[in-house]
């Protein structure tokens, strides 16, 4: 388990609605190694999301542990939140991907410079990025804002700012949610082609039977028992 | 559900956006219903005084004493048509004027005068004498007794004496100029006002856009749409409105005698009650302005705010700009002054957003560090989307930069003036049938004033300037002191010839104030014809010296140049007694002039009572622009944090991409404090520019003289405070946001990959 890409162990998460209070995550566990991908589906509401941010940092578990890329986070820890905060913090930067269903980008920065910004915060260098941007297909656009392209082209972006910080983990929330079925195919494919070529791991939120089933892994989080 | 339950839910979801709209037409209704109130009632008033007491006459006493009913029954029994005159304060706020129609009677005979008020004693501003002699019991006040223009001082018993009845000096245009003035403060107000309610307003509608959008597609007519939103802010307006005309009108009376005070001492002219504006007036304008600004876009379609012009409008604004200034320095005429200030205004307003977003853009296109590249980019934006609230904190800020220094100035210059001319320690008024020549010999004789002490006598009246062939002859005041000695010799003067106190006290000439150089053009050096009595005399001009608040011409000159039939209309003994104590000094006046009292004033009193006057002067003009400014940093703090709320996801994302959260709030600060901070710089030249305009070229118009232009870095700095915190609290704001963990975008243009 030390050696894995990611583990979670007990995780716990429940929301307030108004006085009842409502379990969205119980004693959630998973296990991910490098270069394998890993399906999260379920119904709306089941919690996809909400497991990503707290894999990633964003939101805290109720309870439970998760390792990832050596780093530990335990809810019964006494560490200063502000502690965890940072090491979340420089994992995001440097070794986590997100990619979200939309606006991905910075809405103020052309195409090449979103890419090269988030390079420049994972401390990678910003000679590649035209290159990531070609590789997607969408070399021609890297002076055009995000507004001024369409929503396949902002999420090809979207998934050259994460491969431009050289992840070890990419979490991705719906990446294709809003696109047509073509364009959502040709984004898809990259983003499996790139992952397997980089043998980071992966994990994808998703309501797609399809797309679940090319995932080495599958949790399903509709079917677990306890939510 | 309707339709306009549907549009309207917009508000029961946003009910703070509701709240600040009606709030600030609520606040800008009173601010200029006040003025509107206050400025109305003092413009009837300067007509009522010119129709009510122009060309009449009253009786005073020889001895000075003040008149009572005793002496109105005896010239009534000595057969001659007089009607008392007291004017009192109102409870209800200005002066209301006792008048008793019975005895006015006369004054309708065939040939006489018209009785001075319309007829009505409805306290607009007459009343019966019996109600201003209950009001006068606990305040007191001075009856006057007008006389019919048939009378001659040969009618008279003794002891009386026919003078002229004003309530003031001839004020010229000053007082109509002083009154524009607030005006202009007053549109200044709704202007900031109208950029307001737009900004907040057009919020609204861009937060609804997709409602509207989703209605179309329901196959909802656009014209109802728009007829629904027009109903909604006529409602709106009327119903915010109506409070707002209350309040202004409490407002006004609240300021009402403070105002009164600052007319009285600015022009001698009493504020009458009951002459206040009407409620249509503010009603009409408030809800035109309300709508305008609101529905704007619908009365032409192709306006698109402040920031959306091409490079050919952009010429165009700079042309206007330029134009505004060109005419600012050569215009004469204070109406055409206000329409350059506006054009100034307005062509600074949109140039200062597009020069924001222009640098920003061009700083980012030069950065090399791409989280600034970033944020001045997103500065770009800002300063775009927010031109609306930005600009009106521009013009608050520019307003109360100008406002405070002209006060302040205003402060320092008369404090120092008042200072200057209220040298001696007290001040003695010479009684009517006294000797002051005696005065002046004993004053003389005493060796303890002479080695310790100061004093000069002084005389006032009136003297006239001939006028050429084109023009009459102008009154001015006369002011005559002697001996020169240290209690003028320190004055401040503009300009003056070599030794001008010496060529004074030689009687070689005279000096002038500001305002008669002013208006007869007069210049140090040149012959001044003055009529003197019934002598014509030709004056070397020795001096232009600064004489505040008071609009009349004067000349200053030795007594000595005085003719025998020179009228004098007030005499008076300045005096700093040194070692002797003031009782000395009047003991021995009393002796000499063989009276039993004197009056005596301490001038350090008379300092505080002008000072505080002048203090009432700006109260209003203090109290708008303050307002004011609260309301601008209140909108664009709310507009701002409701817009950088529409873009919280892209700072979230920072937070995504692993900056901390207290890092990615530094660039909330960065990017919030560096917008209001641009801001806040570019109304600093505007404030500077408008306090120039201000004191030399506003008030020299509308008051008659002129006050030195200094800039205080003080209130730069207060107002870079003030940035800074309103930038502040909205990254405060903002970086509340940063710690929800809302996983979806709320921009309303997301879609289309945010706003750039």
């Amino acid at each position: 388990m030390v050696d894995s890409l990611l583990s979670a162990r007990g995780l716990n998460k429940q929301f307030q609605s108004g006085d009842e209070p409502v379990p969205v995550l119980v004693d959630l566990s998973l296990h991910l190694e490098a270069g394998e991908s890993l399906a999260l589906t379920g119904r709306s509401g089941s919690g996809k999301s909400t497991l990503l941010n707290i894999l990633c940092g964003l939101e805290k578990p109720d309870a439970g542990v998760v390792q990832v890329l050596g780093e530990t986070f335990d809810t019964r820890s006494t560490e200063a939140g502000s502690k965890a905060d940072a090491r979340w913090g420089d994992l995001r930067r440097q070794q986590i991907g997100v990619v979200f269903q939309e606006a991905n980008l910075m809405p103020a920065l052309s195409l090449l410079d979103n890419v090269r910004f988030r390079a420049r915060l994972a401390g990678q260098s910003e000679d590649g990025c035209q290159d990531w941007l070609e590789r997607l297909g969408i070399g021609e656009l890297a002076d055009r804002f995000p507004d001024q392209v369409s929503g396949g082209q902002r999420q090809r972006a979207a998934l050259a700012m994460v491969f431009a910080m050289k992840p070890a983990l990419i979490l991705a929330d719906e990446p294709t949610g809003s696109l047509d079925r073509h364009t959502a195919e040709a984004v898809i494919g990259q983003l499996f082609e790139l992952q397997t070529r980089h043998g980071c791991g992966l994990i994808l939120a998703t309501h797609d039977p399809e797309l679940a089933s090319r995932c080495s892994q599958h949790l399903d989080l509709a079917h677990l028992p306890e939510t | 559900m309707t339709l306009s339950a549907a549009l309207f839910s917009h508000y029961r979801r946003h009910p703070l956006q509701l709240l600040a709209l009606a709030a600030m037409i609520v606040l800008a209704t009173m601010l200029w219903t006040g003025v509107h109130h206050l400025t109305s009632q003092a413009r009837a008033s300067l007509d009522q005084s010119e129709s009510a007491v122009a060309e009449r006459q009253q009786v005073v006493r020889r001895d000075g004493n003040p008149l009572t009913v005793d002496h109105f029954v005896e010239l009534r029994r000595a057969g001659l048509c007089v009607m008392p005159w007291l004017e009192v304060s109102s409870p209800e706020g200005g002066r209301v004027v006792g008048v008793d129609p019975l005895a006015a009677g006369c004054f309708q005979a065939p040939g006489g005068q018209e009785a001075p008020w319309g007829g009505e004693l409805d306290g607009r501003p007459f009343v019966d004498i019996s109600e201003a002699a209950e009001l006068a019991r606990d305040q007191g006040s001075e009856l006057s007794l007008l006389v019919s223009e048939d009378h001659t001082s040969g009618d008279l018993p003794s002891g009386y004496q026919l003078v002229p009845f004003s309530v003031g000096p001839d004020t010229g245009e000053l007082g109509d100029s002083f009154l524009l003035n607030l005006d202009a403060l007053g549109v200044l107000v709704l202007l900031i006002t109208a950029l307001l309610v737009r900004s907040v307003y057009l919020l609204g509608l861009a937060q609804r856009r997709d409602s509207f959008a989703l209605l179309h597609r329901f196959g909802v007519p656009q014209g109802r749409v728009n007829r629904l939103l027009f109903v909604e802010i006529l409602l709106l307006a009327l119903v915010c409105v109506v409070p707002g005309i209350w309040l202004g009108r409490w407002l006004a009376t609240g300021l009402g005698s403070g105002f009164g005070q600052a007319l009285e001492g600015l022009f001698d002219q009493p504020l009458y009650a009951g002459q206040g504006g009407s409620w249509l007036v503010p009603l009409v304008t408030m809800m035109a302005v309300v709508l305008v600004a609101c529905l704007a876009d619908f009365l032409r379609p192709l306006a698109r705010g402040f920031a959306g012009g091409n490079r050919r409008s952009g010429g165009l604004v700079l042309l206007v700009l330029l134009t505004g200034l060109a005419l600012s320095v050569w215009v004469t005429d204070l109406l055409w002054l206000f329409i350059a200030v506006a054009m100034v205004f307005v062509a600074a307003g949109m140039l200062a957003p597009r020069l924001i977003a222009w640098l920003a853009d061009w700083r980012a296109g030069h950065d090399r560090d791409l989280q600034a590249r970033w944020r001045h980019r997103e500065l770009s934006v800002l300063a775009r989307r927010l031109a609306l609230p930005l600009v009106a904190l521009q013009f608050a800020m520019a307003m109360v930069l100008a406002v405070q220094a002209l006060v302040t100035t205003f402060e320092s210059t008369f404090d120092r003036w008042l200072a200057q001319r209220l040298e001696a320690d007290y001040y003695i008024e010479v009684p009517e049938t006294a000797d002051p020549t005696l005065a002046v010999d004993w004053l003389a004789e005493q060796p303890e004033l002479a080695v310790s002490g100061l004093w000069h006598r002084v005389i006032r009246g009136r003297a006239t300037l001939p006028g050429g062939e084109d023009e009459g002859d102008a009154r001015v005041d006369v002011f005559a002191i002697g001996p020169v000695g240290p209690l003028v010799t320190g004055w401040q003067l503009f300009e003056s010839a070599p030794q001008p106190w010496q060529s004074l006290q030689q009687g070689q000439g005279v000096m002038v104030n500001e305002q008669l150089a002013r208006r007869q053009d007069v210049e140090v050096g040149q012959s001044l014809k003055v009529t003197l009595g019934s002598q014509s005399f030709e004056f070397l001009v020795l001096a232009i010296y600064p004489d505040y608040g008071r609009p009349a011409g004067e000349i200053l000159i030795h007594p000595s140049v005085l003719p025998a039939d020179f009228a004098t209309g007030f005499q008076s003994l300045s005096v700093s007694p040194g070692d002797l104590s003031i009782e000395d000094v009047t003991n021995g006046l009393r002796r000499v002039w063989q009276v039993e009292e004197l009056t005596v004033r301490d001038n350090r009193a008379i300092e505080e009572l002008a000072s505080a006057i002048f203090d009432q002067t700006f109260l209003l003009t203090r109290a708008m622009t303050t307002l004011t400014l609260i309301l601008a940093a209140i909108a664009l703090l709310m507009m701002g944090w409701v817009f950088f709320s529409t873009r919280a996801w892209y700072f979230r994302l920072l937070v995504v991409w692993g900056l901390s959260r207290r890092l990615a709030s530094a660039q909330l600060v960065r990017l919030s404090v560096s917008l209001t901070g641009a801001i806040a710089l570019l109304a600093l030249p505007l404030g500077v520019w408008l306090t120039w305009v201000l004191v030399h070229r506003i008030n020299p118009i509308a008051f008659g003289w002129s006050l030195p232009m200094a800039v205080y870095p003080r209130f730069w700095l207060e107002l870079g405070v003030l940035s800074l915190l309103i930038g502040l609290s909205i990254a405060l704001l903002m970086s509340r946001q940063l710690k929800s963990p809302s996983v979806a975008p709320v921009n309303a243009n997301v879609m289309a990959g945010g706003e750039r």
